[in-house]
């Protein structure tokens, strides 16, 4: 009869305990990362009896959590693959949003510059249409500048987020050190300590949303956590910390790096994953070309307006000068260089520039440059001084002073230009409208022939406002003031001192031309109308794409990385989603069956009270039948 | 497929779902709002940039729209000036013609000689008119500079031969004026291949400006036409004094040489010369300018009186050399705003090609997006319903 109480008492006991493991499940049931527990219920070792052994009732042997391991890894990467691409996703949608509106953006501004290039070729003499025209290209400067200043404040927004994400990363990977403290300790017991593995998978996870990590398990129960190409973030009950740090070349920019004591190692590169990962990616595929690619954009321009205003003639007689400036090419040394070396970039060829970077390397005593987002080599030619500078992708190189082996420097050829960009003409007389030289034909000619207008190939040949003329021989021949003998084709060029005529039709011995310059000549349009060409004329990427054409595929460019990171933002939560019911299906609390189980637990304690009471009425009987 | 659902997960499950509806219903509601299809660059990058070039196009389209107006305004100033530049020339012709009539004494030319007087001064203020904003019309690129001004040999030109040119299509310019060069000097000397003067005159002949009958043979040149001693032969003679051709000569028959036909009327005198020279250009003020001396100098003596003939006759071919030279000039006017027309009507069709392109491209489909809302708002209520019903489920009701 003891036998059938403690019997009875070990079910009251382990039905409690399993009702206890219940109730904490329910409780837990909305608590994120919980895995649902359940009593691992076992017989007491049997009485041996002569009839044979006798049960002893049950005992609690463990209580477990439902957990798959699997499943918590590809949990983990799934998130740090979503988290990864929707922190890639939100930053591409406000430089989607930024070059958006496509009434008032950047095509438009050009647009509306390019109309009052025009403006100014329908009125050369109007200072209203010429003002019009600087306060246009003003307008564009601004635009391009504010589009500029907005993709600094991407970047500013970026290093503090690069700030606060591994100042997170390392509280984290903190806890993580003591809740492997905490475990390795409790679980001396033998005893799994559940809560706590749970709070510890659910930090991980948490350290895998900014980002990736490889967890390996240690036979203590210690799980060490490695990032990067295998550093170790948490070692045992030791954690070492992910740091932002300024960049080696630009000190306006933040880059992330492993500090374990007193050592750090740049993990700019091999960083992935995350929101951490997210946003070096989104900086180094989107913010740093489009920065680039804009400043290709206003270097394409400004070149290409200078060079043929160069060619023009302003009201006051003068050859026309730069419209537009734009800021200079970067050069940024590192900033563990320790030679006294400098390096001179000047742009020779707008057409030649890429959108790349590069990094000017002095090793060896030799100078070498290489792409810094490819790495591919790129070839110098010349010796890098004064008389014969380094010239690669349309850049000019000078070296100078003493490097060390070793320092580097980055050259940024675009990334500046939009920020120094500026315009140069203030006085609206100084637009060069007007071609500089006319073409007249002499009054005595008898002849039939014509003389075109004149176009400027040269304008820095110093003989190119010289009065020359071109005199008849006889309908075949003709000389320049007076000398030589050329051979003369009607319709064919006819170049000297940079400009070129021709003249059609049948000259007379005789008959003259005169190109002379273009004094007074302010109701001239014919270098305006050569503007209104140039920003639909092959400037950029080696003459093969005009402005307009790279504005558009620059626009374009946003749109189709947006709509990729997007979609793949998109197709990762799907995965998440799935992976997280995954494990939901596995350790999450369902209610239908905690309660099930409630009513289960209930009637089994029932039950045992019930054997309890039958051993008091057992008792109870035997009393009486022996009662005198 | 999964066989234990969280609690928490299915409620978060729904509340996504959800969410998911909501974001999509929003995005249709402000394609609704907006009439337009891509909102961003990200929505549809390919139509995204097939817009900018569109829209650049319609925008260029749109500033040659302009220029073309600016072209035409110009133009038809310079049509009324030539209108102006044809009335005055018709008058001089008529005061000519007058002048020829035998009848008129040197006291009446001189008469006539101050109205042409007059008349040259219309026109030199014609030719130096300016634009609404103060530009010479008629200075070529020196627009800013007195074209035509009198000087002791006449008056002179100092503009210059340049004609601006506007764009009124992306490969199309069109002239917006022309020089004074153009119009006032450019003026063809003769008969346009070559002039007749009078040489050495005693007799009373006069010579027509004569006409070309064989382009092919002409051979530009200064000739001597010369009567000889028996005053009824002609020669030739070229620049090197070599016969060129000779014959008899009869008032009022044809002299040909080289192609070339000359009328020489009256008894001119042994040894007059009559010259005939290539036809280089005069301005109009020189030909008023020769008449206005031809006439002062008067006709009462019968050689005296030859002479002025042929120098009327001269200067009435120079005249309608002018006139035709205004002419040509207005139908070139005429032709340059046809062309104007025509760009513009090219451009009409364009843009509402355009138009249409960037309808299709960017513009929604209201009855498409209006179903899809629909539809959307439909899958949101059933997706609320499903939640608040299914959400409701729990075996502790029951407990």
């Amino acid at each position: 009869m003891a036998n059938i109480l403690s019997t009875g008492v070990s079910g009251l006991l382990a039905f409690q305990r399993a009702l206890d493991v219940t109730s904490h499940n329910i409780a837990n049931s909305s608590t994120p990362g919980f895995s649902r527990q359940g009593v691992q219920l076992g017989t007491r070792d049997a009485e041996r009896l002569g009839s044979g052994y006798v049960g002893t009732g049950v005992n609690v042997q463990t209580i477990s959590r439902s957990y798959d391991d699997l499943l918590a890894t590809q949990m983990r990467s799934a998130t740090s693959s979503s988290s990864r691409l929707d922190a890639y996703a939100t930053k591409a949608q406000v430089l989607n949003n930024l070059f958006a509106d496509s009434s008032t953006g950047l095509s438009a501004s050009l647009q509306r510059f390019a109309s009052a290039v025009q403006g100014v070729s329908n009125e050369p003499t109007s200072t209203a249409a010429r003002q019009v025209m600087l306060s246009e290209a003003q307008g564009l400067t601004q635009r391009l500048q504010t589009y500029n200043s907005r993709l600094d404040e991407i970047n500013t927004e970026i290093n503090s987020r690069l700030t606060s994400e591994t100042a997170t990363i390392s509280s984290i990977a903190d806890s993580i050190a003591k809740l492997n403290q905490q475990i390795v300790s409790a679980q001396t017991s033998g005893q799994a300590p559940n809560d706590l593995l749970d709070e510890r998978d659910r930090q991980i996870n948490a350290l895998s949303e900014h980002m990736n990590v490889t967890v390996v398990k240690q036979d203590d129960g210690a799980w060490n956590v490695f990032v990067g190409n295998g550093q170790s973030l948490v070692l045992g009950n030791t954690a070492a910390k992910i740091v932002a740090q300024r960049d080696a070349y630009d000190p306006n920019r933040m880059t992330v790096a492993y500090q374990a004591g007193s050592s750090t190692t740049d993990m700019s590169t091999t960083i992935s994953g995350g929101t951490l990962g997210g946003l070096m990616d989104f900086r180094r595929e989107m913010l740093d070309p489009v920065r680039n690619q804009l400043g290709q954009i206003a270097v394409g321009l400004a070149s290409a307006m200078n060079a043929q205003h160069h060619e023009g003639m302003d009201l006051l007689g003068n050859l026309g000068g730069d419209l537009f400036g734009v800021g200079a090419v970067g050069v940024l040394p590192k900033s563990s260089n320790t030679g006294t070396g400098t390096v001179a970039v000047t742009r020779t060829n707008a057409g030649a520039l890429t959108s790349g970077d590069y990094i000017l390397e002095f090793s060896a005593g030799a100078w070498s440059a290489r792409r810094s987002d490819t790495g591919a080599a790129v070839p110098l030619s010349g010796a890098g001084t004064v008389a014969s500078p380094f010239t690669a992708d349309g850049l000019s190189i000078v070296v100078g002073g003493t490097p060390a082996n070793g320092d580097r420097f980055l050259v940024r050829p675009t990334a500046g230009a939009v920020a120094g960009m500026s315009v140069l003409v203030t006085d609206p007389a100084r637009i060069a409208a007007a071609a500089p030289i006319r073409s007249s034909e002499a009054t005595t000619n008898t002849g039939s022939a014509s003389i075109s207008a004149g176009e400027v190939l040269d304008a820095s040949n110093p003989a190119l406002r010289n009065t020359v003329n071109i005199a008849f021989i006889d309908a075949t021949h003709y000389s320049v003031n007076g000398a030589g003998s050329f051979a003369y084709t009607s319709g064919g060029n006819i170049d000297v001192n940079g400009w070129r005529v021709a003249v059609t039709g049948t000259p007379a011995a005789g008959d003259t031309f005169t190109v002379a310059n273009n004094a007074g000549g302010v109701g001239d349009n014919r270098n305006m109308l050569a503007m209104t060409q140039v920003m639909g004329q092959g400037v950029l990427s080696g003459g093969t794409e005009s402005v307009n054409g790279a504005v558009s595929r620059f626009v374009g460019g946003i749109g189709v990385a947006t709509n990729q990171a997007q979609a793949g933002a998109d197709a990762q939560a799907i995965i998440l989603k799935d992976s997280q019911s995954a494990v939901d299906s596995v350790s999450g609390v369902n209610l239908d069956e905690e309660a099930a189980n409630m009513l289960r637990y209930q009637q089994a304690y029932q039950a045992a009270a019930q054997v309890i009471r039958i051993t008091q009425d057992m008792f109870d009987t035997l009393i009486q039948a022996t009662r005198r | 497929m999964t066989a234990r659902i969280s609690t928490a997960g299915m409620h978060s499950a729904a509340i996504a779902q959800m969410l998911a509806q909501q974001a999509k219903l929003s995005v249709t509601q402000s394609q609704v709002a907006s009439g337009k299809r891509v909102q961003s660059p990200a929505d549809d990058p390919i139509a995204a940039t097939q817009i900018l070039d569109i829209q650049r196009a319609r925008a260029q389209n749109e500033q040659f729209g302009k220029n073309s107006v600016a072209a035409t305004n110009r133009l038809q100033t310079a049509e009324s000036a030539l209108t102006d530049v044809g009335n005055v020339l018709q008058r001089v012709r008529e005061l000519a013609i007058q002048a020829n009539n035998a009848t008129n004494d040197d006291l009446s030319l001189k008469s006539i000689a101050t109205e042409l007087r007059a008349r040259l001064q219309e026109l030199q203020d014609g030719a130096n008119r300016r634009d609404a904003s103060g530009d010479f019309i008629f200075s070529g690129f020196s627009a800013q500079t007195t074209p035509f001004a009198r000087t002791a040999s006449g008056v002179a030109y100092y503009g210059d031969q340049g004609v601006r040119q506007l764009q009124i299509g992306p490969d199309q310019k069109v002239p917006d004026s022309f020089s004074g060069y153009q119009v006032f000097m450019d003026i063809p000397e003769g008969n346009g291949t070559f002039t007749t003067a009078a040489g050495v005159h005693t007799g009373t002949g006069t010579i027509d400006s004569g006409r070309v009958t064989n382009p092919a043979a002409w051979v530009p040149g200064n000739y001597t036409v010369r009567f000889n001693t028996p005053p009824d032969t002609w020669d030739v003679l070229d620049a090197t004094n070599a016969v060129v051709a000779s014959g008899a000569y009869q008032d009022g028959s044809a002299i040909s040489f080289n192609g070339v036909q000359v009328t020489v009327t009256g008894t001119p005198a042994a040894g007059d010369t009559f010259t005939v020279a290539p036809a280089g250009k005069e301005s109009i003020f020189k030909t008023l300018d020769d008449l206005i001396s031809s006439l002062t100098a008067g006709g009462n003596t019968p050689s005296s009186r030859s002479q002025l003939n042929t120098n009327i006759a001269n200067s009435l071919t120079q005249i309608d050399q002018g006139l035709n030279h205004v002419l040509d000039l207005r139908s070139e006017v005429g032709a340059r705003l046809s062309m104007i027309d025509a760009a513009s009507d090219s451009r009409d069709g364009l843009d509402v090609e355009l138009q249409q392109s960037l309808s299709d491209l960017q513009d929604l489909d209201y009855a498409e997006a209006i179903s899809r809302m629909n539809q959307q708002m439909v899958g949101l209520q059933a997706a609320q319903q499903a939640y608040t019903r299914i959400g409701q489920l729990s075996l502790f009701s029951y407990l």
